[in-house]
């Protein structure tokens, strides 16, 4: 975390005294005179009361909750990726129940006016054609998608959600500062704020009687549901995102979790004579709601973008055939355009024959030459920003600029005036923020969330609050780092009951629905958890060895470990013959870095990052619990390790316990799943076809190269295979190859053998959805009884033997076959169920 | 004189290709000087949903989707034309600055709606060069008429015809650079040069008589449309350095290339694919059509 945002609270510094705000700010909290405001006296009283050790105790309570629940946002070219964790502060922001009666109030007047202008713009353009709306707004726009020309969504809903962000002047009245239009963001994460709050802070809720949030959803849940053109009985909804790589895929986990909604990519759908189909294990589903987290251009790469294949192919198509109703409308980014700002006080007259209950910041296009005169005569003063909305365009700030840059950007705006918008710069207000040194004040902007309801729009009672990146910034965005805060609405209705947390799903969702991708993702889930665990037990055997203590914790000799690495082909080239390899401390160093380096294969730091790749996909298809434990799986090993050779072969041993303790906690938990549906049957094959190739390797290595006398690799065998109490109480004799070889390869009783693998692959294989009634047993059926069967047949005393030069050619060979018999298994099944060939685009001439 | 054209377009792909779903303008525009007679398109394999609809521009838009494996794709659209003499340009010649003034007040419903093809779109950007190059053919004062010739006829005697020199992707700028190109550089060339005048231009796809001695016949062309307030829209060739006639067959028309792609398409599976194209526009005796 920066040393911007609400650091690590300390409870000896902490004090209660928040800090008289900059003057020239309004300040949320304090009045001018520095007594609380009448809406902020309860929640002031409550915190005193409860003082500030206890509120930092819960604010670390908030922040493991946050962590544990997996709220993220990705930074943008960030290298750490998606995973970090939500900012929030756990100091609400409190609105008098009044004052959002009037915040309400506009926007929904705003939501209303903006779904007209669409409307308008993607239809008849008689606002352009009457004068309204300048036609440079629209024809040069790249927002305005003219493949969307035409397209009228059910009950002429284009906006269907709607966020907003307003700011509070020094004077005390709320302005717009911007629109998001096309798939906002924000109601997830105000949610989980408050589930956040609701756990921390209970009682405080309660006496503030803050307004609940739950309702909005419910309501506006069943408002897009009804939107589902031709009314179906059970509509069906997806929440179509880009991934995980998406800035807010929290949030589209998060829908898609709630209301059982599948999350999908564009890849997970097809149009099909102008119906959009979700690609599920059992066939094609028809889809009736689209909920679109992904930009409006790369929705369809037929008729939108062309050089992107993110969308779906012909879901324009499905559109204008009005078989889907997509929420927003595609093309509903057009009114994001900050230049529209200056024309909606005239069209809120003209559209809806009232005045705007809330005005936008002070906007000034350009392409209009008297305001254009008027923005160069004061270009210090203002914010330059793109008239059109465009990625990767910012705001730029002439008052802060060299005397030649201004003039080059005023060059600019000269030379294409049109494309340019001044605006006022907003005093944000201020609120106090929990840091370590007590509260303090920080700006803030307030993020309010509107939905369809059916006849109108209705407005989620709180929103979410952004907080700035440091004391005297304006900057708010989480992007550059800032935070966020719950927001709390206080009296003014009936309601004062707080938030229930909605029930967790159960373990796995609509089984039935799942997705080709999704299957795939838990197939390899299973797979790479399998081969973590199989590594993390082997190292696990290994490492100790090498502790250069014959006493403590050796279970085998430097020339037994030698062999497996080699054997497994785990050692560099260049030591695997050197004698330097045969000294245990040389040894020790290289496995203990191969324990940390990612970029080696059999690394526990690689393992960890595919499984964590792979949870994120797969986030929404796992219980809480079970999410907790890859989260806490794939956080091991993020520290750097220690640059000390021994603190870093401790720490390896440390992290190889971790990393297997938390693994059986997984797997604990998938075996007391009580919903077996498809998805746990594909993640129960990636775990048992990995569990037989690594397995086999073992036995491979550990048996048939083993150097005569066999009982130093036989020992470690058992040791890494987990098996050597079974096979004492088994057997009650000295280690023999014939019974390790029974116990590890042949016995269909003891869950770690080859053969307990097969069986289970062969139950896994039947319980697969099939398409059709075949008349023929599928592939994957066949493949599956032919490798239990091999297992069966195999006589370990013949195989066993050695031959006259004391090798093992036929055990060699044995084990060869049922490692080709696992490998076609594993491509049948991916080539029936989890193949999904890649896009192309067609030439064009 | 009455045209019979054909135009086949034909992939290979060296996978398989289990589903594709492609889009298509192929179907020549009705309009005052062009009778559409007869019109058919046909794909392979045999598509499971055929859909048409008018796009923003008022052009024919045909969509296949194609659900059974295959590694080849073959549509051909025939269609039979009558294409009559234009009406003459107007007699008078008025001043460029006249015509970008009207455009830019744009106070009629006509002047409005060409007021759209003043400003960039994806494949044409306007800058700086591209100003310059226009301005050339239009000095103070230049009759738009006048200035439209000419800067075709530079366009054609500057640039060098050369196929595959350029790929739809190769950007404007590098066109102007270079010098080379074919219909769709040339067209693109001259539009962006006519908008950084604030000149309203717009792309118009379409195919050329076979036979004749035409540049760039036996693939589908392109030209321009400039709008002259008071009279409408004037095609101009610069590729040929012409004004369009009784051997330009029209589809259809948008901002540039983008807008009005003869086949578009997307595969699932195919991996490396070629492409075959073959454009056939053959007079035929109207006693026997």
């Amino acid at each position: 975390m920066s040393d911007t945002s609400p650091a690590r609270p300390s409870r000896r510094t902490a004090d209660w005294h928040y800090r008289p705000p900059e003057a020239g700010h309004w300040d949320e909290a304090l009045d001018p005179s520095g007594r609380p405001r009448p809406h902020w006296m309860r929640l002031a009283a409550a915190m005193r009361r409860m003082g500030m050790p206890e509120f930092s105790r819960r604010w670390e309570f908030g922040q493991q909750l946050i962590r544990a629940n997996g709220v993220t946002y990705n930074v943008y070219g960030d290298p750490l990726g998606s995973a970090r964790p939500w900012p929030m502060d756990l100091v609400p922001l409190a609105i008098d129940g009044h004052e959002w009666t009037h915040i309400e109030r506009a926007v929904i007047q705003r939501a209303t006016l903006l779904n007209a202008v669409l409307a308008d713009l993607y239809g008849s353009h008689r606002l352009v054609r009457d004068g309204h709306i300048p036609p440079e707004l629209v024809f040069d726009n790249p927002g305005f998608l003219r493949a969307c020309h035409g397209i009228a969504p059910t009950s002429g809903v284009f906006l269907q959600n709607y966020a907003v962000d307003i700011a509070r002047a020094p004077n005390g009245t709320w302005w717009v500062i911007s629109d998001r239009t096309q798939a906002p963001s924000g109601a997830g994460y105000a949610l989980e704020n408050r589930l956040v709050s609701g756990r921390t802070l209970p009682a405080m809720l309660d006496q503030c009687r803050v307004r609940p949030l739950t309702d909005f959803f419910e309501v506006t849940i069943k408002a897009l549901l009804a939107l589902a053109p031709k009314r179906p009985a059970n509509p069906r909804v997806v929440v179509m995102s880009a991934g995980p790589n998406s800035e807010t895929y929290f949030e589209h986990s998060f829908f898609a979790r709630q209301w059982d909604f599948p999350l999908v990519g564009g890849g997970d759908l097809t149009v099909r004579d102008g119906r959009v189909f979700l690609k599920t294990l059992a066939g094609l589903n028809p889809v009736d709601v689209i909920l679109r987290r992904l930009d409006d251009e790369f929705c369809d790469p037929l008729e939108l973008r062309g050089d992107s294949l993110l969308g779906v192919p012909g879901l324009v198509q499905a559109a204008r055939a009005g078989t889907v109703f997509i929420a927003n409308a595609l093309g509903s980014g057009l009114v994001e355009t900050p230049a529209l700002m200056a024309f909606l006080p005239g069209l809120c007259r003209h559209v809806l024959g009232e005045d705007m209950r809330m005005p936008s910041v002070a906007t000034w296009w350009c392409g209009q030459e008297e305001p254009r005169r008027e923005v160069l005569e004061h270009l210090g003063t203002l914010v330059i920003k793109p008239a059109f909305p465009r990625f990767g365009q910012h705001a730029e700030f002439p008052a802060t600029m060299s005397a030649d840059n201004r003039r080059a950007l005023a060059a600019r705006i000269a030379a294409h005036p049109a494309r340019f918008v001044a605006q006022e710069q907003v005093d944000l207000s201020s609120a106090p923020v929990h840091t370590h040194r007590g509260l303090e004040a920080r700006h803030v902007v307030l993020r309010v969330i509107a939905a369809w309801d059916g006849t109108s729009y209705a407005v989620l009672p709180g929103g979410l609050t952004r907080v700035a990146t440091g004391q005297q910034s304006l900057v708010v965005s989480m992007q550059a780092g800032g935070g966020s805060k719950d927001t709390w609405v206080i009296g003014g209705a009936d309601d004062t009951a707080y938030e229930l947390e909605p029930s967790p799903a159960p373990g796995f969702t609509s089984s039935t629905e799942l997705s080709s991708r999704m299957a795939d993702n838990l197939f390899w889930l299973g797979r790479y958890a399998e081969r973590l665990e199989a590594n993390a037990r082997l190292f696990r055997v290994l490492l100790p060895a090498l502790s250069g203590d014959a006493h403590q914790g050796r279970h085998a000799s430097v020339d037994t470990v030698l062999h497996y690495l080699r054997g497994l082909d785990l050692l560099p080239t260049q030591s695997r013959h050197a004698t330097v390899a045969r000294q245990w401390w040389n040894l020790q160093r290289l496995v203990a870095d191969m324990v940390f380096d990612t970029r080696h294969i059999a690394s526990i730091g690689g393992n960890l990052r595919h499984v964590r790749r792979l949870s994120w996909e797969v986030k929404e298809r796992l219980s809480p619990d079970t999410w907790r434990v890859l989260q806490q799986l794939s956080t091991q090993l993020s520290a750097a390790p220690p640059t000390n050779h021994d603190r870093r072969f401790l720490a390896a041993l440390a992290a190889l316990d971790d990393v297997v303790i938390m693994l059986s906690a997984f797997a604990g938990l998938l075996a007391e799943n009580p919903t077996r549906g498809y998805g746990w049957r594909f993640l129960g094959l990636g775990r048992r076809m990995e569990r037989a190739l690594q397995m086999i390797e073992l036995l491979r290595v550990g048996v048939a190269l083993a150097p005569f006398p066999d009982d130093a690799c036989l020992e470690v065998l058992l040791q890494i295979a987990d098996s050597s109490t079974t096979y004492r109480s088994r057997y009650l004799a000295a280690i023999r190859t014939r019974y390790v070889l029974e116990l590890l390869l042949a016995d269909e009783t003891n869950p770690r053998s080859v053969a307990f693998q097969a069986t289970a692959l062969l139950d896994g294989v039947h319980s697969l959805p099939r398409r059709q009634a075949e008349a023929s047993p599928p592939a994957e059926y066949t493949l599956a009884k032919r490798l239990r069967q091999l297992l069966r047949e195999a006589n370990m005393d013949d195989i066993k033997r050695r031959d006259a030069n004391g090798q093992r050619l036929a055990l060699e060979a044995h084990l060869h076959t049922v490692r080709n018999g696992v490998t076609d298994l594993s491509e049948a099944i991916t080539a029936r169920y989890l193949s999904h060939s890649a896009s192309s685009r067609l030439k064009s001439f | 004189m009455r045209y019979k054209a054909t135009h086949s377009t034909r992939y290979r792909y060296d996978a398989v290709v289990s589903q594709c779903q492609s889009e298509v303008r192929l179907t020549p525009r009705a309009l005052p000087w062009q009778a559409l007679l007869e019109s058919r398109i046909q794909a392979t394999p045999e598509p499971a949903a055929v859909e048409a609809h008018k796009d923003y521009f008022g052009n024919d838009v045909t969509t296949f989707t194609i659900l059974e494996s295959h590694d080849r794709f073959t549509i051909v659209s025939t269609s039979t034309v009558d294409v009559e003499p234009r009406p003459a340009p107007p007699a008078t010649d008025t001043p460029w600055e006249a015509v970008r003034d009207e455009l830019a007040a744009h106070t009629r419903p006509e002047t409005l709606e060409a007021f759209e093809y003043v400003f960039d779109s994806p494949f044409v950007i306007a800058g700086p060069e591209l100003a310059a190059y226009g301005r050339k053919s239009f000095p103070a004062g230049r009759g738009v008429l006048e200035g439209i010739d000419d800067l075709a006829h530079r366009i054609h005697s500057e640039f060098t015809y050369e196929p595959n020199a350029t790929s739809i992707d190769t950007p404007l700028l590098e066109t102007l650079k270079a010098g080379r190109g074919v219909c769709q550089d040339f067209s693109h060339v001259m539009i962006g040069a006519l908008r950084s005048l604030h000149l309203s231009a717009r792309y118009v796809s379409g195919y050329l008589r076979s036979g004749a001695d035409y540049q760039g016949a036996e693939a589908s062309h392109a030209w321009v449309s400039v709008y002259l307030p008071g009279s409408g829209w004037l095609d101009i060739d610069p590729t040929n350095d012409l004004r369009p006639g009784t051997g330009h067959v029209t589809l259809g028309w948008g901002r540039d290339y983008g807008d009005v792609t003869p086949v578009k398409g997307i595969a699932l599976g195919g991996g490396h694919q070629l492409v075959d194209v073959d454009v056939r526009v053959d007079p035929i005796d109207d006693a026997h059509a």
